[in-house]
């Protein structure tokens, strides 16, 4: 008698639809009803698959030793889909890098990006940051108008992870186009071949990347994957596009999300922007962590159960799918107090948005250095500003980054504090070229100097 | 008060530092935390309190 044998009952399944416009809608009374009633539930979408929706749930799951982030993508393997439900279609022949691998593996290919991803790897770019942030405002700053996400969001992730990368700085939008378009368009839409056609285009740009840097050295990311050395042998090429694929998809859509939401949020609530304005020594870093719990940019991710396991009573059998539902743990009222309030200074802020176990976000630190960057200069220099609801445009569904398309704002105008955007970069480039601010920090431990020549 | 940090459970979140500053190092490379000293002097021990309870790993030890 094996457990096969045994027929073990799933629980009665519960309609979860995450890609839905309702469930964006519906977002807090559906994660009410399934603290309530099934922070494990069992859903017939997609093919059928869990969720964990509780924080009890999502902590002992993200740490799980059988549960899997693999990808096989050759079908020759595991055959586990990865870490996205449903499947994404432009991801369906490369693997999610480090994402999408388990140990030891995913260690082996952490260690080559973690030099260059660590918090004193990033404080040294502070301000290469700021300076993207200060001529991404001087391009509106004096006309009284502005779309956070297109004007700001969208471009200082996109800059900086170009710069960390060893990439030309002045093709950020070949990148963060495709980027944001891929996350915003649902699989059946019309326009989704024509978004796979650019992410293909961005790809063979970065292909052609990790050829030019074994002829020419550039310090970097693409550097560090191409030289890297992985059981003692050079990476597979697949493996070096996945992880690059990884930092971009990881790091663009995700930091514009959080900012959008934040200055949405601080313009509707003109006490607390000030508040957060005049008190930032002690409220910042509290603040930019409740923004990362209530906007939650990415919402979870994906698993398979790698054997036959047990929960609380519940019985997972090997090959099933899993959504960790990350943006629901965070709204669990056991661990977080009024879960649905912002609370700039939330205490115990133990929050899921950077996910948990081994797996943690490697850029978050990348992450809360942009949005801070970015978020005070618009309060300095733009405090006035009101956003115009109307123009603010939501992703439809909340699938895959719970994210922005366009935040349209008004503000008094102010002065220029130095040049426009492109002549910022050609100068940035330079000085990431001459400083090698795209050194790991194992080998270069100076902050980036901002100067003109 | 003492205090220290479960190496297998930390996975470099920083909430720790951000919150006690004084009390925890990261490492340059992976992030990860350190206690500075195991006993926490007694200006720290709010703050080393609050970064335990924020730690999303739950891998930072008090007693």
């Amino acid at each position: 008698m094996s457990i096969d044998d045994v027929s073990v009952d799933k629980p009665t399944p519960y309609h979860f639809d995450r890609h839905s416009p309702e469930y964006r809608l519906q977002f807090e009374t559906i994660t009410e009803e399934m603290h309530a009633k099934c922070p494990m539930a069992w859903t017939e979408t997609y093919g059928g698959h869990w969720v964990a929706a509780g924080s009890k749930e999502v902590f002992e799951l993200a740490r799980c030793p059988v549960v899997s982030n693999d990808h096989d993508v050759s079908g020759t393997g595991t055959g586990y889909q990865g870490i996205s439900i449903p499947v994404a279609s432009r991801a369906s022949y490369v693997r999610g890098g480090i994402l999408e691998m388990d140990e030891p593996e995913h260690s082996n290919y952490r260690g080559v990006m973690n030099p260059y991803l660590s918090p004193a790897a990033i404080k040294r770019w502070v301000p290469f940051v700021d300076e993207i942030t200060r001529a991404a405002i001087d391009e509106k700053i004096e006309t009284g108008q502005i779309d956070f996400v297109e004007d700001l969001a969208n471009v200082v992730p996109a800059v900086l992870t170009l710069a960390m990368m060893g990439v030309e700085l002045n093709k950020w939008k070949v990148y963060s186009e495709p980027t944001h378009a891929s996350v915003y368009t649902p699989e059946d839409s019309p326009d989704r071949e024509r978004i796979n056609e650019m992410h293909r285009e961005m790809g063979l740009d970065i292909i052609k990347a990790m050829v030019e840097v074994k002829e020419t050295p550039r310090p970097g990311l693409v550097s560090a994957l191409v030289h890297a050395e992985i059981d003692g042998k050079p990476a597979p090429e697949i493996e070096i596009l996945g992880n690059l694929g990884l930092v971009i998809g990881g790091g663009f859509d995700t930091t514009t999300a959080l900012t959008a939401h934040a200055l949405e949020w601080l313009g509707e609530h003109p006490e607390e922007r000030k508040r957060l304005t005049e008190e930032r020594d002690t409220l910042l870093a509290p603040a930019t962590e409740e923004f990362l719990r209530f906007f939650t940019p990415a919402p979870g991710d994906g698993r398979t159960f790698a054997a036959d396991t047990e929960f609380e009573g519940t019985q997972f059998k090997e090959g099933e799918r899993l959504w960790l539902s990350w943006a629901m743990a965070n709204r669990d009222p056991e661990v977080f107090e009024n879960p649905n309030d912002i609370v700039l200074d939330r205490k115990g802020n133990r929050h899921f948005s950077f996910g948990l176990g081994v797996h943690r976000c490697a850029g978050s630190n990348v992450a809360r250095t942009v949005f801070k960057s970015m978020l005070m200069a618009v309060l300095d220099r733009m405090p006035d500003y009101q956003c115009d609801p109307a123009g603010a445009v939501h992703y439809d569904t909340i699938g895959v980054i719970q994210g922005m398309r366009n935040l349209p704002a008004t503000f008094t105008p102010g002065k220029r504090m130095g040049p426009g955007l492109e002549e910022t970069l050609a100068n940035l480039q330079r000085i990431c070229d001459e400083q090698e601010l795209a050194r790991p920090i194992t080998e270069r431990k100076d902050t980036a100097v901002i100067d003109w020549k | 008060m003492k205090v220290w940090v479960d190496r297998d459970k930390c996975q470099g979140h920083t909430l720790c530092a951000m919150i006690a500053p004084d009390s925890f190092v990261l490492d340059d490379v992976d992030g990860h935390s350190t206690a500075v000293n195991e006993i926490v002097p007694e200006d720290q021990q709010d703050a080393v309190r609050e970064a335990a309870q924020s730690c999303p790993e739950q891998a930072i030890n008090i007693e």
